[in-house]
């Protein structure tokens, strides 16, 4: 038996949404993901966790982020600029991303051209959605368009169906 | 023409003993003194049959020898089954698993030419009168344009009686066709049953094993009196081979009827909200119906004793929930180049051992017509690990993708259903989950639809007419592989 969080409808194991409200109530075993994939960083990056330290916030000037797409080998590493937009290059000249996702699947996991950005802080940086089709979510959390979140190192960010996992690489 | 090893589930260089337990297996559970389901008895004398010619030396080799030459080189279609998940753990309840079946087309198909022997039904009824029935006509000659002369055609129009305007004969004079469809007139009542009853006549002259046999119905009313007629005869064109598709205009027309009509024979049942789509859909209809690889394809289902199949819903190639009391399920064709996918509910009973666990036998059988082959089947046993601790496992995106679609379109029929029963409070929560869930995935449309009926019940006490179908065949449409 597995209660649903969302409206308490007792549902038979198995069920993957809500036969009461349509939840889904299987969770995406990221924890577990997450964790076995700062392993597999190529050496060079292998201390990047002990130096930032999981869930931490703290961002100095000279640190980037290594974005490691789910389902995808290579990391991308950004150096974020004081507004770095995430999105979808379509070829167009209107809307060019900082950060081009098109080659990661992002058209088929409904990115936006224009859909989220990363924002520097004092010492440390935000996620903001940028009025996104199909949402940017924060650790399973729906951004409401426009607000910054706090990011942290480990946290999880999807982008439309496009999940990524942040690390901060803190350079001395 | 099946392959007996196939049915046996052995390879055909299979020893006798082989072949024996393969028997001996299947018999502990498919036979009908272990298994009630209707799918298992029929699935079951298959395999007795083949049984019989495969144990016996001198009828093995004799079937051998012309096997090869039976058999197609290529499968025409394959079947493929992807579960919710790989390894079920030991548990002392019930629970639930998913199974996404998909005929797989052989790619290298490309062009077909089944020949269509197809039946249009007009409404004629008063309410039709003006822009629809003037639309309604005009597709009918857009369609009349795109038949050949080997597609065989003909056209009723009813009101409270239907006429036969072109009676059923091989496409040869186009104008005429056409100038006999611009006759009608608006005028009368809606009988639904008038109209089926004559196109299936009309149908039946050249319904056969060499064509696409098909009945399009195109109605904006409510039938009162003969839905139960209309049903029985629905299942008397499945027997036929004739499937019917049905397609509503705006909003009075009955849903749950034309569902029903549409589901029994393995067609479609469609919503247009505007006449001037009317071309569209139909030209839709038609280009599928052109491309079928098979025609006339079932799956039957015969689940182990102790699991039930608790609902079958057909994805692509277009959305429809298909009805699993009966065997086999009518599922309509497969087309070139695009997967039938049909997803399953299967409720599985506490299991308390660890090890392989066998789930039901698929057989999906097909009518390849524009190669002379009938009855063409390919059969999937399926089975699962079960396990105390199973390893966590990422769901399939397919199925996810799936259920979430449908899962929403279930939520919108139960707010329906609370409204018909006048629970307002649980309709009015339903409608809302619905509008959240579809603002969560971008359907703002339909999103302020839902939250619109959601107020409106509110005061009304039920919701529109107008509200319920564009809900229904929208959150129906999400289904649809493009998304459209």
């Amino acid at each position: 038996m597995k209660i649903c969080p969302y409206c308490m409808h007792s549902n038979r194991e198995g069920v993957l949404f809500c036969e009461e409200c349509g939840q889904m109530l299987y969770t995406e075993h990221t924890e577990q993901r997450a964790a076995s994939l700062t392993k597999e960083l190529p050496a060079g990056m292998g201390d990047l966790s002990a130096k930032g330290g999981w869930g931490t916030a703290r961002f100095n000037r000279s640190a980037s982020i290594v974005l490691q797409i789910r389902d995808h080998p290579s990391l991308i590493e950004i150096v974020p600029q004081q507004e770095t937009i995430i999105g979808r290059y379509d070829g167009s000249n209107s809307s060019v991303p900082t950060v081009d996702l098109a080659p990661y699947g992002a058209y088929e996991n409904g990115v936006s051209r224009i859909h989220a950005a990363i924002r520097r802080g004092e010492d440390t940086l935000m996620l903001v959605d940028l009025g996104s089709t199909n949402g940017t979510y924060l650790n399973g959390q729906r951004l409401i368009p426009n607000q910054p979140r706090v990011l942290r190192d480990g946290d999880e960010v999807r982008f439309g169906k496009l999940v990524c996992y942040i690390h901060f690489k803190i350079n001395s | 023409m099946q392959d007996l090893y196939a049915v046996l589930g052995v390879p055909p260089e299979a020893p006798e003993e082989e072949i024996r337990q393969a028997y001996r297996a299947a018999a502990r559970r498919l036979h009908p003194d272990v298994n009630a389901h209707p799918g298992a008895a029929s699935q079951f004398r298959e395999i007795a049959a083949a049984y019989n010619v495969l144990s016996d030396p001198k009828e093995r080799a004799r079937y051998d020898a012309k096997r090869a030459e039976l058999l197609p080189q290529r499968p025409y279609f394959t079947i493929k089954v992807m579960p919710s998940s790989r390894i079920i753990p030991v548990l002392d309840e019930n629970q639930v698993l998913y199974l996404l079946v998909e005929l797989v087309p052989d790619p290298t198909i490309t062009a077909t030419h089944t020949p269509l022997n197809l039946t249009l039904v007009i409404d004629r009824s008063t309410s039709m009168n003006g822009v629809r029935l003037e639309r309604t006509k005009m597709a009918a000659h857009r369609l009349i344009d795109q038949l050949s002369a080997k597609d065989v055609l003909s056209v009723i129009a009813f009101s409270d009686r239907a006429e036969v305007l072109v009676s059923a004969a091989p496409l040869t004079d186009k104008n005429a066709a056409k100038v006999l469809v611009t006759t009608v007139q608006a005028g009368g009542g809606t009988e639904i049953y008038q109209g089926l009853q004559a196109a299936y006549e009309q149908n039946c002259r050249y319904a056969g094993k060499n064509f696409a046999n098909h009945i399009i119905l195109i109605t904006d009313g409510r039938t009162y009196g003969d839905e139960q007629d209309s049903i029985a005869l629905a299942e008397r064109c499945a027997a036929e081979g004739i499937g019917i598709s049905a397609m509503g205009i705006g909003e009075e027309w009955n849903d749950v009827f034309l569902d029903r009509l549409a589901s029994t024979t393995g067609g479609s049942s469609y919503y247009i909200n505007s006449p001037s789509v009317v071309q569209r859909f139909l030209e839709e209809r038609l280009r599928s119906l052109g491309q079928a690889v098979a025609e006339r394809v079932t799956l039957s289902l015969a689940p182990d004793p102790d699991i039930i199949v608790e609902n079958a819903f057909r994805l692509a190639p277009s959305a429809q929930p298909l009805s699993c009391e009966t065997d086999p399920i009518l599922i309509g064709q497969v087309l070139m180049r695009l997967n039938t996918a049909v997803i399953l509910t299967l409720q599985l009973p506490p299991i308390a051992e660890e090890g392989r666990r066998s789930l039901l036998r698929i057989v999906a059988s097909g009518d390849i017509v524009w190669n002379n082959h009938t009855s063409y089947q390919v059969v999937a046993d399926v089975s699962t690990e079960v396990m105390k601790h199973p390893p966590a496992e990422e769901k399939p995106r397919a199925i996810l993708d799936a259920l979430s679609k449908l899962t929403l379109h279930r939520i919108q029929q139960k707010a329906t259903e609370a409204a018909a029963q006048g629970d307002i409070r649980k309709a009015t929560r339903l409608l809302e989950t619905v509008a959240t869930r579809l603002l969560e995935s971008g359907q703002t449309e339909l999103a302020s639809i839902a939250m619109a009926e959601a107020r409106r019940i509110a005061s009304t006490r039920a919701i529109s007419d107008e509200g319920h179908k564009a809900l229904k065949y929208g959150t129906r449409r999400l289904l649809l592989p493009s998304g459209e």
